[in-house]
């Protein structure tokens, strides 16, 4: 499998602030991505590096062999559909779906046709006058739409509702599945995409927090509840993510637990239950970040 | 889809249990992975891992250029592994909530019993 | 990835084409929305020029001497009605890079095939522009003033009744792509250092300009750039603003070039 994507040290500094700090990974072709983490943790900057819109402080970025800054050859296959995007002053949304097969060698028009009516995008209303969810879908259709091979989705659901949400995961399923591409998508929605993911990149206050595949890291936590003196029994050889508790019951995540491990609670009458990707990435890159969620980011390397 | 366990172990999962239910007959074709994919709204990827464990496991074999098909034999070996499971997973639990509760053995096999009559 | 289920994959073609293609996407962009490009560039100039011939009209229906309608006329030579045309040049400069260049960005198109691109749409349109303007001034040549002595396209800064139509539409052409290079120029400097760099630049342009005026006035030279001016006449002015133009010119690009979408 071809690395689509390379990074290596890559750190972009604004004043005193840095945004993407010392961070290397690849990204693998015709794979859908996960980048999660908070507001502000440096995703959207990432993304913008990755394009060529914004230029490293320093590391290597390489998309498709090549450094993408001001690279049209390289460019020509990338959309990246940012949640702020401008749109010239009296456009209308026909304007831009005329336009964007200029610039995308791949586009579909039938596809986009079929998004349009989809998403109920009014054609004709300029895009000052058009709602949030309407802005939204405009981005959503040029992305799916492009096929361009490598595709950032930034955080492109701003406004959709939840309707509209599910119909965006389903194309874009049902289009990778056809054509299959390379997907980098940004949320914070994460367990609304969590199925969709096969490779999870995990970023808190620039750095690169996990680089795993999805489905490695969906076991890597369970949470164990039972009786008080039960729990601490059984995690007491373990580190602890997460401790919570109310009266004589106590509910404490550990990381991943054997079959053994998973026979031996229900022995001891504890319940067992599932951590989703996104409790584990709100863990994880939560207030207060302990040497027991480094264990888990070890475990999960 | 549950959290519990990787998803495409419960994919293979719901196959097998199709191929069990005599929904999925022998030689009959399995859905796509791309269709188990849109249905289940999973990543492709997912779908074909879980598609790769079974044929590991030779309970579905493919033909080239037309799909995935149910390995003859394949519901007599699925049923056989299950029943070596039916131990751990269902009997093992039952005793320990029947313990909790005080339920004794006799009175358990009453309740066999009586469930298999009803 | 097991899909060998599937029939051979349609994957999204990498493709690799040379530089030229995504200039003239560039160009095809600006015309897009032909209304701002178009439309509205020939609706200021009617609506100049109709209140331009209300103007004549009424000079002159009040004037009926002879000798004082040769002065009126002579007066309107000086006419500065096509200035506003110039104007939305700048206009439309500033917004070629202020809303398109972002949006192109979002497109994956590079900043140097946009400047390139932007600037072959924008030397074209003048062009255009250009030759409607002499084809209008030769019309107002051949009917003296559209029948009312009025002047407007062939006024006097633009060679006024005698030049030669290579001429005039040097002229019209250098002050359309002197506007409009300005006018992208002083957007990249907002694209790339935002309202601090607007506030900087200003300044900075203005302290010079005081400076300039202080240093001309303290060695008395107003005489010497009046008869700058007078020397060159109008066609020598614009002539020289040749130059500020392609210093606009490649002053924007190197602006641009480091140039993010910065939020």
């Amino acid at each position: 499998m071809s690395a689509v994507v390379e990074v290596s040290h890559l750190t972009r500094r604004f004043g005193d602030t840095t945004a993407v700090d010392d961070v290397s990974f690849s990204v693998q072709k015709n794979t859908i991505h996960g980048l999660l983490g908070r507001n502000g943790a440096g995703k959207t900057t990432l993304m913008q590096l990755l394009t060529g819109q914004d230029f490293a402080t320093r590391g290597e970025i390489r998309v498709f062999g090549e450094q993408p800054v001001e690279n049209s050859g390289v460019l020509k296959n990338v959309c990246f559909i940012k949640e702020s995007q401008r749109y010239p002053d009296d456009f209308k949304p026909r304007h831009v779906f005329t336009s964007a097969p200029w610039f995308f060698p791949n586009w579909d028009a039938a596809l986009a046709d079929r998004l349009i009516a989809d998403f109920r995008l009014p054609l004709n209303r300029r895009i000052k006058k058009l709602s949030r969810g309407q802005l939204s879908a405009i981005g959503v259709i040029v992305g799916l739409a492009s096929r361009a091979p490598l595709t950032f989705f930034d955080e492109p659901y701003l406004g959709l509702d939840a309707v509209a949400r599910q119909i965006f995961y389903d194309r874009l399923l049902e289009d990778f599945g056809e054509h299959p591409r390379t997907v980098i998508l940004s949320t914070h929605l994460i367990d609304e995409v969590s199925n969709l993911l096969e490779h999870v990149l995990v970023i808190d206050e620039g750095k690169l927090l996990i680089d795993q595949d999805a489905e490695t890291l969906r076991g890597s936590a369970t949470t164990v509840v039972g009786t008080r003196q039960g729990v601490d029994a059984f995690v007491a050889d373990r580190e602890v993510l997460h401790r919570d508790g109310v009266g004589g019951l106590a509910s404490v995540t550990v990381g991943r637990l054997t079959p053994q491990d998973r026979a031996r609670a229900t022995e001891m009458g504890l319940e067992l239950s599932p951590v989703s990707l996104q409790q584990l990435v709100v863990r994880l890159t939560g207030s207060s970040r302990t040497s027991s969620s480094q264990t888990v980011l070890e475990q999960s390397a | 889809m549950d959290d519990s366990r990787p998803i495409f172990v419960q994919i293979a999962e719901l196959i097998e249990n199709d191929i069990i239910a005599g929904a999925l007959p022998e030689e009959a074709q399995v859905p796509s992975t791309n269709e188990f994919a849109a249905f289940h709204r999973i990543n492709p990827a997912t779908a074909g891992k879980g598609v790769n464990v079974l044929v590991d496991d030779g309970i579905l074999y493919k033909k080239r250029g037309i799909g995935m098909f149910v390995a003859s034999g394949a519901r007599d070996r699925l049923v056989a592994k299950r029943r070596d499971q039916f131990q751990n997973e269902f009997i093992a639990p039952l005793m320990v909530e029947a313990e909790k509760l005080g339920i004794g053995e006799a009175q358990l096999i009453d309740m066999i019993r009586k469930e298999g009559t009803a | 990835m097991s899909t060998l289920t599937q029939p051979a994959l349609d994957e999204a073609r990498i493709d690799r084409p040379g530089r030229a293609s995504n200039i003239l996407a560039v160009v095809r962009l600006h015309l897009v929305n032909r209304y701002s490009v178009f439309a509205v560039p020939w609706m200021i100039m009617a609506g100049i020029f109709v209140v331009n011939v209300a103007i004549w009209w009424i000079i002159f229906a009040s004037v009926s001497n002879e000798a004082d309608r040769m002065d009126a006329r002579d007066g309107l030579e000086y006419s500065g009605a096509l200035f506003y045309i110039f104007v939305y040049m700048l206009v439309l400069g500033i917004q070629s890079v202020a809303y398109t260049f972002p949006f192109a960005l979002g497109f994956s198109v590079t900043r140097r095939d946009f400047w390139l691109g932007s600037a072959l749409t924008f030397i074209a349109l003048s062009a255009f522009f250009s030759a409607c303007l002499t084809v209008l001034a030769s019309i107002e040549v051949a009917t003296h003033g559209w029948g009312l002595g009025g002047t407007m396209f062939a006024s006097f800064y633009f060679g006024g009744a005698d030049a030669s139509w290579i001429e005039r539409f040097g002229l019209y052409f250098a002050s359309y792509l002197f506007f409009y290079f300005v006018g992208a120029t002083i957007a990249t400097i907002y694209q790339r250092w935002r309202n601090n760099g607007m506030l900087v630049v200003f300044g900075t342009l203005g302290l010079v300009m005081i400076a300039g005026i202080a240093l001309v006035s303290f060695t008395n030279s107003w005489p010497s750039v009046g008869a700058w001016f007078d020397s060159n006449g109008p066609s020598g002015v614009i002539a020289w603003s040749l130059v500020p133009t392609v210093i606009a010119a490649i002053t924007g690009y190197f602006i641009l070039r480091r140039a993010t979408p910065k939020n």
